[in-house]
């Protein structure tokens, strides 16, 4: 039986190596570039100034705040859109396609048509695409806390930590939605166009609702702001972000496999 | 002692998508250890009632055991003695067939190597390429494979000769023979009536989503229309067009053509002796093989 357990989350392990790796690859190349102009950044006062000098708003929307202190380095140039943005893009496609794209290409048919249960294969898959964006979150954090030991920049490895794995869970947030939107559909079409409308919805809500003060209270619906609002580089974060993150996405994911199990497989 | 349930019953069996029906009300048993032949053109329903049987869809009505199970509830205990070879053919394309049929066989709880090397031989499959480089020939041999690799008790095939030369169809059908001696139920589905013929013991003929024939082989194929054509080296006789069995003859100087209908004798009594150049019975088709027992269907119901 551990066999056929094994073989149901080796499948999609197997299968999503590729683009795990790729966005693993990617968002690590993205991380230890950027933190490489740090030295140039912190030698150039200038350009703080020029942020402190446009409105407000506009500094707090795109995280721009302290843009010469490490935290605020990191912040504005990946932490506040960037890295949150496309963790929860790679959740959205690597579900995706582990689930109703297969699905709807008909690959997923002769896994179906074996001795396991469809809740069986839906999970494996789920599980597979979490797995793999922990090894992109980690890929992430190895490169974040070695480049900034080369260029020496001062930031607490605890504050690095908290970020990168909100940002993580942020990802497997938007997954679980996409999950839920294939359990229920199949449509792969449908799945992007979801996941994507909220991750970006999300990132529109928590950055530019602030600069309204009737929007403002609103902010609080975005997930954005549950995992980013305490401003995690500068500040521990509460423990209940990390709840809010990964609660609804394990419910999102139970949902859409039992979705799964109660409506036809699509035909290829 | 009581008798073991039959490998498949299928009883009023009805899936809709919508307003489409695509079947309409399917009665089927099939007996342990015979080879049941399962025709129809594309588009009758033969994929959406295996894809139930499969509970790769579910029915909007009626019943479907298999072994006595109900797919529906005990989908992987019932797939445990079920194979399928998918009339569709999507593999995963990165993956050496080897690895594919691998995989799957761990799904089932193992398989043994032996037998892969030896199916791989008899249908000259390169277990090594990645699928994505293999001809739609060559696919279809790694769909076979993946059902005739399992020890299950009924195998369920969807087309499964589409895209195979001759040859290979050839080597197909021994396959199924063997499987059926060592007291395999098989389900094969098909729409080239031959194949299902020198195979089947007993079949079914689907039109529009319900059976419109069922029985022996032999009683099925006496229902079956084939076009005829002969050439003669002179006129043709004229006395062709009264023979029994022949509907809509044609005397065209040394060209006789029309429709054989059930048995070939008379038609082969008649052209004894003829000076005959050449004869053609064409392999029928399906639409146009059972035009009778649609016309008979449509009478029926009107």
């Amino acid at each position: 039986m551990t066999g056929r357990v094994w073989e149901l989350l080796a499948v999609p392990l197997r299968s999503a190596r590729r683009a795990g790796l790729a966005w693993g690859i990617s968002l690590a190349i993205l991380v230890g570039l950027t933190v490489a102009f740090w030295p140039s950044f912190r030698d150039q006062p200038e350009l703080a100034d020029l942020i402190d000098a446009m409105p407000q708003g506009l500094v707090e929307a795109f995280g721009l705040a302290d843009f010469n202190s490490p935290e605020g380095f990191l912040r504005g140039n990946l932490y506040a859109v960037l890295v949150p943005l496309l963790m929860a893009v790679a959740g959205v496609l690597l579900m995706n396609g582990q689930t109703a794209a297969d699905e709807d290409a008909g690959r997923m048919e002769p896994y179906l048509a074996q001795p396991v249960t469809r809740g069986g294969v839906f999970l494996g898959r789920v599980i597979a695409v979490g797995a793999w964006l922990v090894v992109i979150g980690l890929l992430m954090l190895v490169t974040q806390l070695a480049s900034d030991a080369v260029v020496d920049l001062e930031i607490s490895t605890a504050r690095i930590v908290d970020t990168v794995v909100l940002c993580l869970l942020l990802g497997a947030l938007h997954a679980g939605l996409a999950a839920l939107v294939a359990g229920a559909t199949g449509r792969p079409g449908l799945v992007l166009a979801v996941g994507l409308a909220v991750g970006v919805g999300g990132y529109v809500v928590s950055a530019l609702f602030p600069l309204s003060d009737i929007l403002e209270p609103w902010r609080h619906v975005s997930p954005w702001d549950w995992a980013l609002g305490g401003d995690p580089l500068t500040n521990q974060a509460e423990w209940w972000r990390y709840a809010a993150l990964a609660g609804p996405a394990l419910a999102l994911v139970a949902m859409g496999a039992l979705a799964f199990t109660r409506r036809d497989v699509s035909a290829a | 002692m009581a008798i073991a349930p039959e490998p498949l019953v299928v009883e009023g069996l009805v899936k809709s998508y919508g307003s489409v029906r695509a079947v309409r009300g399917i009665d089927l048993a099939v007996r342990a250890g015979e080879v049941f032949g399962f025709v129809g053109p594309n588009g009758a329903g033969k994929s959406t009632t295996i894809r139930c049987i499969l509970d790769l869809l579910r029915p909007t009505d009626g019943l479907i055991r298999v072994f006595g199970q109900d797919p529906r509830h005990d989908g992987a205990r019932v797939r445990q003695r079920v194979a399928y070879v998918p009339g569709e053919l999507r593999l995963p394309e990165r993956l050496t067939p080897r690895q594919f049929l691998t995989s799957l066989g761990r799904l089932r709880g193992g398989f043994e190597r032996a037998r892969l090397a030896e199916l791989a031989e008899r249908f000259k499959l390169d277990l090594d390429r990645r699928i994505r480089s293999l001809s739609s020939g060559n696919r279809r041999k790694v769909s076979v494979l993946s059902a005739f690799l399992t020890d299950a008790e009924l195998l369920i095939l969807d087309e499964p000769t589409g895209g195979l030369d001759p040859l290979m169809q050839h080597e197909f059908l021994r396959l199924v023979r063997e499987r059926r001696a060592a007291g395999t139920t098989i389900f094969l589905s098909s729409h080239i009536l031959s194949e299902v013929q020198s195979v089947a013991d007993r079949m079914a003929v689907l039109r529009n989503g319900t059976i419109v024939a069922h029985g022996t082989v032999a009683e099925i194929s006496g229902l079956a229309r084939q076009r005829v054509e002969v050439w003669f080296e002179t006129a043709a006789p004229p006395h062709l067009a009264g023979l029994p069995g022949i509907g809509e003859p044609e005397l065209d100087g040394r060209r006789f053509s029309g429709v054989l209908i059930g048995s070939a004798r008379p038609l082969i009594d008649a052209l004894a002796g003829q000076p005959i150049t050449s004869i053609l019975i064409n392999e029928p088709d399906l639409e146009e093989a059972f035009l009778g027992l649609y016309e008979d269907e449509a009478e029926e119901r009107s």
